[in-house]
């Protein structure tokens, strides 16, 4: 199986890598770099739990075939505060509980960040269908409704 | 996932060329949203191999030409309920865009492959059909128009022959006095499935009167098509709910003389009664 020469940006770093074609995004970020914030949940699509953006729209990663990600940019969530500074979003996580056991939070801030990049301003039933695709069996999503409804001082992103 | 070899032409006609060279494995991946999954499932020596034609530009974009909306396969789901001439001019593929998966299946998913995968449950086809689409695919034999309607053998079959790639969708606009609508019903709100919908567009005169009627029910007959028994109901009436009902009874009686009394007909056989009902009551 030919390996596949790529270049793409990954947290605004950028990366030239050989992939195996039958890798998935989800694969090579947690099984080559090491990235694993990015969840494996159902690696079908129906759970979100390993969104990541691509492009600045969130995807399952694990619906992505590696060599797809050459030449595009991608935001993990280990690329969403700066350094020690999170981002706002993450503060309002942390502020209206909306973590309890972590494993659906990397992609359903991934979702909220998608969403707050393009509208600031969301209303509930906009929220609750940007995270549509993303599945949480502890908390019942009201605490990630208000986080993201409630997230101040956004700043876009590019 | 099996190994496979990988190709990303640049070009249709690249793209063709491979798909003729490479033989019946060869699977076409663009947004991976149900191909991937395939590709995880698959028990062969090889999963592909696998030509991805998500990167040929020629294939991307909503257009108009005249009268006439132009959708490249590769538009995603996401493309179509953003788009501006798509929320004029063929409001019920838009509305059922977005109702297919997630967003995030959405960003990726293409109109293209819910046509070409042609699974009894795709959400874009319904819409399609009552709009009249019609599709062109190419080959490195060359290309042909088919309508859409006539595109699809049964579930997952469509009458595509091997070395064809689409590579458009075209339908009239509505004209401005048609109004139309998309119902799904599935199990959740989201990450849903169809078990039913409708795509329904009528046109009124200035006195109310019905004159066209377009039904096409999804996930409910063996191939996707219009009913013309219940549309016919309606032509030449003014809308009341009774006469609703009637051609919500009329598509389900149609439904059952193709698909016989089956295990899930109890269920559907009043449900897309009711769905009708509610994509004709849509319509406003």
């Amino acid at each position: 199986m030919k390996l596949v020469l790529i270049k793409t940006t990954i947290n605004s770093r950028q990366y030239d890598l050989e992939v195996c074609p039958n890798m998935t995004l989800l694969d090579l970020l947690r099984d080559e770099l090491g990235l694993t914030g990015t969840k494996r949940g159902c690696e079908v699509g129906e759970c979100g739990a390993c969104t990541v953006l691509l492009n600045g729209q969130a995807v399952n990663s694990c619906l992505v075939l590696a060599p797809q990600i050459h030449g595009q940019e991608i935001l993990t969530i280990e690329g969403l505060a700066e350094g020690e500074k999170l981002h706002p979003l993450q503060e309002s996580f942390l502020d209206h509980d909306a973590v309890h056991c972590g494993f659906c939070t990397p992609g359903m801030l991934m979702s909220a960040k998608e969403l707050i990049d393009h509208s600031p301003n969301s209303s509930e039933q906009e929220i609750r269908t940007a995270i549509s695709g993303n599945l949480c069996r502890c908390s019942g999503y009201q605490q990630i409704v208000d986080a993201i409804h409630e997230t101040k001082d956004v700043r876009s992103e590019t | 996932m099996k190994p496979f070899e990988y190709y990303s032409p640049q070009s249709v006609t690249e793209a063709c060329t491979l798909l003729a060279q490479l033989g019946p494995g060869a699977k076409i991946l663009a947004g991976g949203t149900d191909v991937l999954i395939e590709l995880r499932k698959s028990t062969d020596e090889t999963a592909g191999p696998v030509i991805d034609i998500s990167r040929i530009t020629s294939l991307k974009g909503v257009e108009e030409s005249g009268n006439t909306i132009v959708i490249k396969p590769l538009t995603t789901h996401t493309e179509i309920l953003r788009s501006a001439l798509i929320g004029t001019h063929a409001p019920l593929l838009k509305t059922a865009a977005a109702g297919i998966g997630s967003p995030q299946i959405r960003n990726r998913g293409t109109i293209g492959g819910n046509i070409m995968n042609a699974a009894a449950c795709a959400d874009t086809v319904p819409p399609l059909i009552a709009l009249g689409a019609r599709i062109k695919l190419q080959s490195s034999g060359g290309e042909r128009v088919v309508a859409l309607s006539d595109f699809f053998a049964k579930p997952y079959v469509t009458v595509a022959q091997r070395g064809e790639i689409l590579v458009e969708i075209r339908f009239p606009k509505l004209p401005p006095d048609a109004r139309s609508s998309f119902i799904k019903l599935g199990r959740r709100n989201a990450l849903s499935i169809s078990r039913l919908s409708v795509a329904a567009i009528l046109t009124r005169d200035r006195s109310g009167v019905i004159t066209e009627a377009r039904i096409v029910p999804g996930a409910a007959l063996p191939k996707w098509h219009r009913v013309a028994d219940a549309e016919n109901l309606l032509i030449g009436h003014k809308p009341t709910r009774e006469l609703y009902v009637e051609a919500g009874k009329r598509v389900s009686e149609v439904m059952i003389s193709f698909t016989g009394r089956r295990w899930s007909t109890e269920y559907k056989e009043p449900v897309i009664a009711v769905l009708v009902r509610r994509a004709l009551e849509g319509c406003r």
